[in-house]
């Protein structure tokens, strides 16, 4: 990562933190169309009076944050850095990885929405369950740990490569 | 691709992971299922055993950058502790020295520590069977009531890091009557049938119909292989024998212990032909041997899953009891299969007689009840009701066996989930198999 | 585990046990090996009589490159007609065995590594032409070498997995070893791409490596390999040529019986090393994803009302 990588992650996050935080001003709102339903507005969308104006956060070309807002229900889906197949690859693989286990993660979408890796969506019934910051404590931590996780996979991989072939090398002379 | 590779069949256990190719009469390898890890490299694993040492700071930043030539061996500094590990009884050897922490994946069945079963498999597959997974199609086995979630585990590691050909996961126990087919007694293929699976640690009582298991009538016994070690130890200890280890515990119960079908009578014969009682030697590490006696426990030993108080103070009731529990407690319709097919699975069903005592005393039972009927009904008569008790030769690896049979069938591979299906659809798809030997197949 | 045996560990195992003296009982195993190699372990006759038959996919193509020659020099008075479905077979005979351990042990040994054997029929053949050339080039300079010497022998194919060869140049300063390689799956070519470029760079950039043999790799055909029949030019990535150039050190009599073994288990090792990855990384994600959903519980709210017990099991309330 260069200087003017790690200068923008703070605004960046900062960013995501304050436009999310202010979408979660969400409440229980029950479905228009079917009696004594209650789903997520922002997946259904039913009609266009519930749903809110979305938002695309970037941090630069391949690095952004889209937050969709209803009036029920949040969809926070993100765009992770990828810079070469190699990260392309594992954070297809991470994303999968996380995907697979969504039931324990709650409000983790099992699908990401389209032209995302990982997509959240957070519903008036978790932030009724949890503590709204901590939820969004929990998204920004989840950027940061994502970027990181990727880039120590991918430093790991090229080490073992090159661990790997100095050994199948050396018993040679 | 696979074209005529056999496949791999793999049945990993508490205690012991089985491992081989379809098609054999015994499995290649069998060796516990242990991993022995890198204990106390950096500081993940001491806190928190079964970690994997990546909760720090990655450890290969600290060496792997760019030019040591030198140092290209200081696979510490490499990270690739994860390469560093034994399974089997390698793992056991290593633990024993320094450096080296054993660990069981596998408790109580079903696989608990996935990091450590991912290498225990890439050991098993790279080391030990050599094969590319590529190119074979594999066979695993599974406790019954395996949550679907470690069946998903199992497919992701299986397709995703191994990309295997092709996957089936199969229950131990539907295996287990699959082997018996192998008996002469058994006359239709059928996969209904009571199995009773007594390993090392615990034996279990599971009906099985029309090749599912019917989960809510499995019965445990906590009396099994261990059990009876102990009991002959204790035995020997009482009378005071020169050496009472439990590795001699372990040699006189496999070498001299039976069931007999009435313990008065048993030790009335003892006492009238004294050549019943034998002499076993042992011969210790540094070449001195010692002559033990070895007398009532060759019948006593086993005789525990019968008459449980000789042994244990909290769990009384006989094997006969709890297998006939569990039959009636299983849907009516099925009964009758269930007593007619009764399978025994697992090294602590090996005495000689095991399964003709156990035939007789659950007769008993039966009959009791029938008896009981008839008189209450007065005066109908009763058709009467078959129970057989089914031994075998491949009792030892049943579970395996039965895999190694259904493995080798020319259909086995339409029944397996491929890697392309994986890839399409993704780990769900392992939650169904389509029932392998089940009606409609060969 | 950093390398890949190059015997078959069952096979030792197993004659290891019967050699030494336990009382013998039939056997009847198929087994697997790398490259979709078969071995089957039987008791025909009696129990003491073991036949070992291997099955190899290329095995016609070995025999062309004079596999016959090394496995009689190998298991020469062992050898039997080959079981039907398999290619050779020895038959040991357990009342007959060599009576010092030590000639036991190097006939286990030697058994164990079979399909090692069989397949280092070509490259013995290499290592012999490359002596013959280089002893002819050295009677000429470069310029005048005639053709034959200058371009090298043939080149050797073994079709050794169903998409999968090894090719075998010998040169009179060089023999080429050249593997092509399929990926089937994205993250294994793009892991593999990894792996190569790194066994491309270790030569340059180790010193202690300095003498090693050369390593290249290409998604198209290398130049080695122009006319050689058979060849796929599909230039979508999943096919790649590993090429290996073995230097006249790496030939000598004395270090040509290890560099044999240790070339042909490359691409097993190579693929073995991949999945080894995969699984720690595996490994690193499930480590991730539990620490995220530690996060995330954190957003949940303390229990409000927790009942505590002493030791004698009797609860209490904690005030609040």
């Amino acid at each position: 990562m260069g200087d003017d990588c790690s200068t923008s992650l703070r605004p960046y996050l900062q960013c995501v933190r304050s436009s999310l935080s202010a979408a979660l001003a969400i409440s229980n709102f029950a479905s228009q169309t079917s009696e004594r339903h209650n789903v997520p507005e922002i997946e259904a969308a039913s009609s266009p009076e519930l749903l809110l104006n979305p938002l695309v956060i970037s941090r630069n070309s391949d690095e952004r944050t889209f937050i969709e807002p209803s009036v029920n229900s949040v969809r926070v889906s993100l765009k992770v850095k990828q810079a070469d197949e190699i990260e392309h690859i594992l954070v297809h693989k991470f994303a999968r990885f996380l995907t697979q286990r969504a039931d324990a993660f709650l409000i983790l979408r099992r699908k990401p929405v389209e032209g995302y890796d990982i997509s959240f969506l957070i519903t008036n019934f978790h932030t009724e369950a949890m503590l709204k910051h901590k939820i969004v404590d929990f998204v920004i931590e989840f950027m940061e740990e994502v970027d990181k996780e990727i880039s120590e996979m991918k430093l790991f991989l090229n080490a073992r490569a090159r661990f790997v072939a100095e050994s199948f090398l050396t018993p040679f002379d | 691709m696979a074209s005529q590779t056999p496949a791999v069949v793999m049945d990993n256990g508490t205690g012991y992971s089985k491992l081989g190719f379809a098609g054999n009469d015994s499995p290649s390898f069998v060796f516990p299922t242990a991993i022995a890890t890198k204990a106390g490299a950096g500081s993940a694993a001491g806190s928190a055993p079964g970690r994997p040492p990546v909760a720090n700071k990655p450890s290969f930043l600290a060496g792997g950058g760019g030019g040591g030539g030198a140092s290209s061996h200081l696979s510490t500094k490499r990270g690739t502790e994860d390469l560093d590990y034994f399974i089997g009884d390698e793992a056991l050897a290593a633990a024993n020295g320094p450096g080296y922490a054993i660990n069981y994946p596998i408790r109580h069945g079903q696989i608990e520590n996935w990091d450590h079963m991912e290498r225990f498999w890439s050991n098993s597959i790279f080391k030990y069977l050599r094969v590319e997974p590529e190119d074979h199609y594999f066979l695993l086995t599974e406790p019954p009531l395996n949550p679907p979630e470690n069946r998903e585990n199992t497919a992701e590691i299986m397709f995703e890091s191994f990309n295997c050909a092709g996957l089936y996961i199969a229950v131990q126990a539907v295996l287990a009557l699959a082997a018996s087919w192998t008996s002469s007694k058994v006359t239709d293929r059928s996969l209904t049938g009571t199995v009773i699976d007594s390993g090392d640690g615990v034996t279990h009582v599971i009906p099985v119909a029309e090749g599912y298991v019917i989960g809510s009538s499995i019965k445990s016994i906590p009396i099994a292989g261990r059990d009876i070690t102990y009991f002959v130890q204790s035995l020997l200890r009482d009378r005071g024998e020169p050496d009472s280890s439990l590795k001699t515990a372990e040699k006189v119960k496999e070498e001299y212990c039976y069931v007999c079908p009435d313990i008065v009578k048993e030790f009335a014969r003892y006492d009238r032909e004294p050549d019943r009682f034998l002499k076993h030697t042992v011969t210790a590490p540094n070449g001195r041997s010692v002559s033990i006696d070895v007398g009532y426990e060759r019948f006593l030993a086993p005789e525990i899953f019968f008459n449980p108080e000789i042994y244990s103070s909290d769990f009384l009731t006989p094997l006969p009891n709890v297998v006939d529990g569990v039959i009636q407690s299983s849907p009516i319709d099925v009964r009758r299969g269930l007593y007619k097919n009764i399978v025994l699975s697992g090294g602590s069903t090996l005495y000689k007689d095991f399964g003709r005592r156990l035939q007789r005393d659950i007769r008993h039972l039966v009959d009791a009840r029938i008896r009981a009927s008839e008189a209450r009904s007065g005066g109908a008569r009763s058709g009467g009701l078959d129970v057989a008790v089914v031994t075998h030769k491949r009792q030892r690896h049943g579970p395996w066996f039965g895999g190694s049979l259904l493995g080798q069938t020319p259909e086995f591979r339409s029944y397996c989930h491929t890697k392309a299906e994986y890839d399409e659809i993704g780990p769900s798809i392992v939650r169904r198999f389509a029932l392998l030997g089940g009606p409609g197949s060969a | 585990m950093l390398l890949l045996d190059y015997h078959n560990v069952l096979i030792h195992s197993l004659l290891t046990e019967r050699f030494s003296g336990s009382t013998p009982v039939s056997i009847d195993q198929i087994v697997s090996d790398f490259d979709g190699v078969t071995f089957h372990l039987s008791t025909p006759e009696s129990k003491t009589k073991i036949l070992i038959s291997i099955q190899v996919k290329c095995f016609r193509e070995l025999v062309q490159y004079g596999a016959q020659q090394v496995l009689e020099r190998e298991y020469g008075p062992y050898i039997v007609d080959p079981e039907p479905g398999y290619d050779f077979s020895v038959l040991i005979d357990l009342e007959n065995l060599p009576a010092e351990q030590e000639a036991k042990d190097d006939l286990i040994t030697r058994l164990a590594l079979m399909k090692r054997n069989a397949m280092a029929a070509p490259f013995e053949r290499a290592f012999d032409e490359f002596a013959k050339l280089s002893e002819e080039a050295s009677r000429y300079t470069t310029e005048s070498a005639p053709q034959g010497v200058k371009e090298g022998g043939e080149v050797m194919a073994i079709h050794y997995r169903e998409e999968e060869a090894i090719y075998i140049k010998a040169s009179h300063d060089r023999v080429t070893v050249i593997f092509s390689t399929v990926f089937r799956e994205e993250t294994d070519r793009i892991f593999g791409k990894v792996f190569l470029q790194e066994f491309v760079d270790a030569r340059r950039r180790v010193l202690t490596l300095q003498n090693a043999p050369q390593v290249l790799f290409r998604n198209d055909p290398p130049l080695e390999l122009a006319g050689v029949p058979g060849l796929q030019n599909v230039n979508d990535g999943t096919l790649s040529y590993v090429t290996f150039v073995l230097f006249p050190r790496h030939l000598t009599p004395h270090r040509r019986y290890e560099n044999i073994s240790h070339i042909q288990i490359f691409r097993d090792y190579f693929h073995y090393h991949i999945k080894a990855s995969k699984a720690y990384i595996h490994t690193r994600m499930r480590k991730r994803t539990a620490d995220f959903l530690q996060v995330l519980n954190r957003a949940r709210p303390e229990n409000e009302e927790r009942e505590r017990k002493t030791a004698s099991g009797r609860t209490f309330r904690v005030q609040g």
